[in-house]
């Protein structure tokens, strides 16, 4: 489904430039659970950004399901980003003057679909993330775990084919982390590939696919072996 | 995106910050409320001098000796070519032509037994009275010199009379008119002021007898007015015609009302629009508390932003939610700024009614767009930062 | 806090929201430019008008025939009384004690030709007198010469735009001129004195008052003028000149009196209240000034909770913290208000240097005024998003509000 070839990127940080990435190369099929580890700065983040369609590579290419994503305008990637993409970060991201049910509707809005279809996709989701008592909360009545599953719901409203995921738990207490985790995995089972960001290695082990990154290139890359 | 979710994410990103929208609301409001109150008091002095003006009818040709137009003042000063009383009666027999009106002003001693009254004094004919829409209340208006020389008979405007007579009758009455006996044929119903110029002060007197009262041979002004069916430029064209013919030369000057109301209308519509001007320096003040207000929530929401894209928005929805945002505040503003004025115009028409309040619902409009654009102008460059942003750095922000 | 640190710590704290600074800093110049500016229009459009009528000089009584009951109205302008101002009152004005001079007026217009062209000009017939009284100055020849008032010569003084319309370049003293049936020679030509408002005489002729009542066939006298000697004689000149007309016209009272200062007192007045409103209106603007004043120390409070926090805790009092707040506000007032004056200014001094005929100036009590309201403003709308600072508990603020 995912094909990187020969992706760069280069940042200027003060004086001294960086290589985020450095000619990665990468295939990804449908459905697999990949984690990206590596120390900070390695170019983990990038390299979710740049499949995630928030940011362009210097050079290389890098395809989606067959259609050549380095060549689309802003207008073609937000839409994609829209479509076909989820993100999930760790700082979760909510629009604090919204509810619960309008931060998750979002992807919805922007795409102008009517207000009842809204809200049979939305009520459906939070039903099932265990979410509808609040749903008409705002994000600062939420605790951490509930706030990351809203940020959850939103992500795959759209039924996306790509969920991404920057260190999800990584502002979550032990407990609800677990439950953040297992939801993403579950949502994996489902069939979306997921692709996780983590420097907590306990958590990157649990993916099958588990690659690690340094100064841009990626090191290894490691398979589980199909039960 | 829906105009509805579009209009619901705008509004809550307003009241979020209640205090921020509401004081950049009020800055609009002002600056509105100013254009709107001194644009109506401003419409409403045209409309009162038109008004004051248009009294005299349309349909009026004046004409002044002296080819130069040094205001309308040609009747003031001496000349040599001097409009003549038979000038304005052989006027009378052109097409169209409803009224002739010689004038002659001047002012003198008024008697009436042992009592004296310094006013203005008209010389003029019959056909005053229904040209200048004078009505007289008593009596009749004055006599027509077309048919031989006038006797001494004199109109009374509604002040002098009741000065000089009180409550009795004065037609009949003898009074003495710059040392002349002249008799007292009628009394004009009260007119009042027209600009400072107290129009019952006056008394009237065949204009044959003004010009030896005087010492004149001739008159101030001529004023014609004609029936429909013809221009305004139609009519004095041959008005210029019949006076070159008698006098040789175009030594005279002829101005329609047309002309006078329309110069006057530009000049009070230039005034207007100046003043409201003025109080579209507090818009400006307005608008730059829209820009910083913008500029500092665009700044403060970097992650909102950086969010909005990552889920897919495009650059054109971000910078349109935020301009959205500014044309809003700046709608509102407009709107409470309109509302503040209607009760301050309200207030002021109780206090003082005479004051000429003219509240029209084309300048109304006219400030709602005006404030629409200012949001809209204000907003576009703080709105398009925002879409320009760099989602990734936004992102990072938090 | 010591001054000098206060205003380093607001100085940094400014310049590091260089955005917001600026453009509060801008709504407060706004309005104090608007207020400079209009006003200085204001003002110098009375001054221009005073100059100029002022040129008559505040010893001239200006006697009018007519008279009118109702004082306070409009004088009676069109000068036609029943009976007539002659030169033979004017000659008895000059023997009233305290009378300096004495010069009859007649205006008219009339076609005047020469050298083939031909205008209608006005016509002012008038004496010697006139020009010493108005300080009017020949540029070539002469004025005109002292005559009895009763001579009629076909002598005239023209203006210099009468000159130039008729007579280019060419030499003109002289030279005859037509005026209607008769003609007169000309003897000087005024100075060019720039623009001049409503008495402008670059467009006149000025022939003797006996020639002007031939010209037009009238005998009556459109004006007198009476210079004093004095100034304080006026008030008891005035009386005077009602009583000696009065019996000269058999007892009929029938002239009006207007001095120089109750005209301009008009216009002064006039004037003086249009610049004031004029500058109220553009005052406006400062309060809406204020209110961004209000919005951004809001936002600065609600953004700097944790330092108010932390200055607490460090000793600060409450009364400091609001201090350090409205001190900032005031501050910006303050570079606003001067960045105002300085715009202000340079509007309208490149305004006059455009159109050097037009004096501006601006009147102290709108300098003052701007400065002081935009001073004022800050204070008020800064005052209570200061106390909401000082009065931040310093637990909360330290946790980031």
């Amino acid at each position: 489904m995912i094909r990187l070839e020969q992706l760069c990127k280069r940042y200027q940080l003060g004086d001294e430039p960086v290589q985020a990435l450095d000619h990665v190369d990468l295939s990804i099929t449908a459905g697999e659970y990949l984690s990206v580890m590596g120390p900070s700065g390695s170019g983990k983040s990038t390299l979710l950004n740049m499949l995630g369609l928030l940011d362009t590579p210097d050079s290389g290419h890098y395809w989606l399901n067959d259609e050549e994503m380095t060549t689309l305008g802003e207008e073609a990637r937000a839409a994609e980003r829209n479509r076909r993409i989820g993100f999930v970060f760790q700082a979760y991201h909510l629009i604090d003057r919204l509810s619960a049910r309008e931060n998750i509707e979002l992807p919805l809005v922007l795409t102008g679909t009517a207000p009842t279809e809204r809200r049979q996709k939305v009520d459906e989701l939070l039903q099932r993330l265990n979410l509808d008592r609040h749903a008409n909360h705002r994000p600062n009545q939420l605790s951490g775990g509930q706030r990351q599953r809203v940020a959850i719901a939103r992500a795959v409203i759209r039924k996306p084919a790509l969920l991404l995921a920057d260190e999800p738990t990584g502002n979550l207490d032990s407990h609800s982390g677990q439950e953040v985790i297992e939801l993403l995995e579950e949502l994996n089972t489902e069939g979306i590939t997921l692709i996780m960001v983590t420097h907590d290695a306990n958590m990157g082990r649990r993916a099958r696919r588990r690659l690690w990154m340094q100064d841009g290139k990626l090191l290894k890359d490691e398979q589980d072996a199909r039960p | 995106m829906r105009s509805n979710d579009y209009l619901h994410l705008t509004l809550t990103s307003l009241r979020s910050s209640r205090m921020r929208s509401g004081l950049t609301i009020l800055g609009i409001a002002i600056g509105i409320c100013a254009v709107v109150l001194l644009t109506t008091l401003g419409e409403g002095l045209r409309v009162y001098v038109m008004d004051n003006f248009s009294q005299f009818g349309s349909r009026l040709i004046a004409i002044n000796p002296g080819k130069s137009q040094t205001g309308c003042t040609g009747g003031l000063l001496a000349s040599t070519r001097p409009l003549l009383v038979e000038d304005a009666w052989s006027l009378q027999r052109l097409p169209y032509v409803e009224y002739v009106v010689p004038v002659v002003q001047g002012s003198g001693a008024i008697e009436y037994g042992r009592r004296v009254r310094y006013t203005d004094i008209i010389g003029s004919g019959s056909d005053m009275a229904p040209a200048w829409r004078f009505e007289v209340a008593q009596g009749r208006s004055l006599p027509d010199g077309r048919e031989g020389y006038p006797q001494p008979w004199a109109v009374l405007g509604h002040k002098v009379k009741q000065e000089l007579f009180g409550d009795k009758n004065a037609l009949g009455q003898f009074i003495r008119v710059g040392g002349e006996r002249y008799r007292v044929v009628g009394v004009m119903a009260a007119k009042g002021q027209m600009l400072g110029f107290d129009l019952d002060d006056i008394v009237y007197i065949p204009v044959e007898r003004a010009l030896s009262l005087f010492n004149r041979t001739g008159v101030m002004e001529i004023d014609v007015t004609y029936r429909p069916g013809t221009t305004a430029e139609a009519m004095a064209e041959r008005i210029r015609q019949r006076l070159i013919a008698r006098h040789g030369v175009e030594d005279f000057s002829l101005i329609t009302q047309d002309e006078m109301l329309k110069s006057l209308d530009r000049i009070l519509a230039i005034l207007t629009l100046a003043i409201g001007g003025l109080g579209g320096i507090s818009l400006v003040v307005g608008a730059i508390g829209i820009i910083t207000i913008m500029v500092t929530t665009v700044h403060e929401r970097r992650a909102e932003i950086g969010l909005l894209r990552a889920i897919g928005a495009t650059q054109r929805q971000v910078m349109w939610l935020f301009l959205g945002e500014a044309i809003l505040l700046a709608l509102i503003g407009g709107l409470v700024g309109i509302l503040i004025s209607g009760l301050a115009l309200g207030l002021l028409a109780l206090a003082i009614p005479a004051l000429p309040i003219q509240l029209s619902p084309f300048y109304l409009l006219l400030a709602l767009l005006l404030s629409a654009l200012v949001g809209l102008v204000s907003g576009v460059l703080p709105a398009r930062r925002a879409a320009s942003l760099n989602p990734v750095l936004a992102l990072q922000s938090e | 806090m010591r001054g000098p640190d206060l205003l380093r710590f607001n100085l940094r704290l400014l310049i590091g929201q260089w955005f917001r600074t600026l453009m509060t800093l801008l709504a407060a110049a706004v309005g104090v430019a608007a207020v400079l500016l209009l006003t200085g229009m204001g003002e110098g459009a009375r001054r221009f008008v005073l100059e100029e009528f002022n040129l008559l000089g505040n010893d001239v009584l200006i006697v009018l025939p007519g008279r009118k009951e109702t004082t306070g109205g409009v004088p009676p302008l069109t000068g036609e009384g029943t009976r007539d101002l002659t030169i033979e009152d004017a000659e008895a004005l000059l023997h009233l004690p305290g009378v300096r001079r004495v010069a009859p007026l007649i205006v008219g217009l009339t076609e005047v030709e020469a050298g083939g062209r031909n205008r209608e000009l006005v016509v002012v017939g008038s004496s010697a007198e006139l020009f010493h009284m108005r300080q009017m100055k020949t540029a070539q020849g002469q004025i005109l010469p002292p005559l009895p008032l009763d001579r009629a010569e076909p002598v005239c003084v023209i203006g210099h735009e009468v000159r130039r319309s008729l007579f280019d370049q060419q030499p003109v003293l002289g030279r005859w001129l037509r005026t209607a049936d008769r003609r007169c020679r000309v003897i000087g030509v005024l100075e060019d004195r720039g623009v001049s408002l409503g008495t402008d005489l670059s467009e006149a002729v000025i022939i003797p008052v006996a020639s002007a009542q031939q010209l037009f066939n009238t005998q009556g006298l459109f004006r007198l003028f009476v210079q004093v000697q004095h100034l304080e004689l006026i008030d008891s000149v005035k009386p005077a000149i009602l009583e000696l007309i009065q019996t000269r016209h058999q007892g009929e009272r029938d002239i009006t009196l207007i001095t120089q200062d109750s005209l301009l007192g008009v216009f002064d007045d006039v004037l003086q209240l249009l610049t004031l409103a004029v500058g109220a209106i553009a005052a406006i603007s400062l309060v809406v000034a204020g209110i961004l004043i209000m919005n951004i120390t809001l936002i600065s409070v609600s953004q700097r909770t944790p330092e108010i926090g932390l200055l607490k805790a460090l000793g600060a009092s409450e009364r400091q913290v609001h201090r350090l707040f409205l001190s900032e506000a005031l501050m910006m007032a303050l570079l606003g208000a001067l960045l105002g004056v300085l715009i202000g200014y340079a509007l309208l001094w490149s305004g006059h240097w455009l159109w050097p005929q037009f004096p501006v100036s601006v009147p102290i009590w709108a300098l003052t005024g701007a400065v002081l309201l935009a001073i004022g403003v800050a204070l008020v709308f800064a005052w209570l998003p200061a106390r909401k600072a000082a009065r931040l508990p310093p637990v909360l603020a330290l946790k980031g509000g």
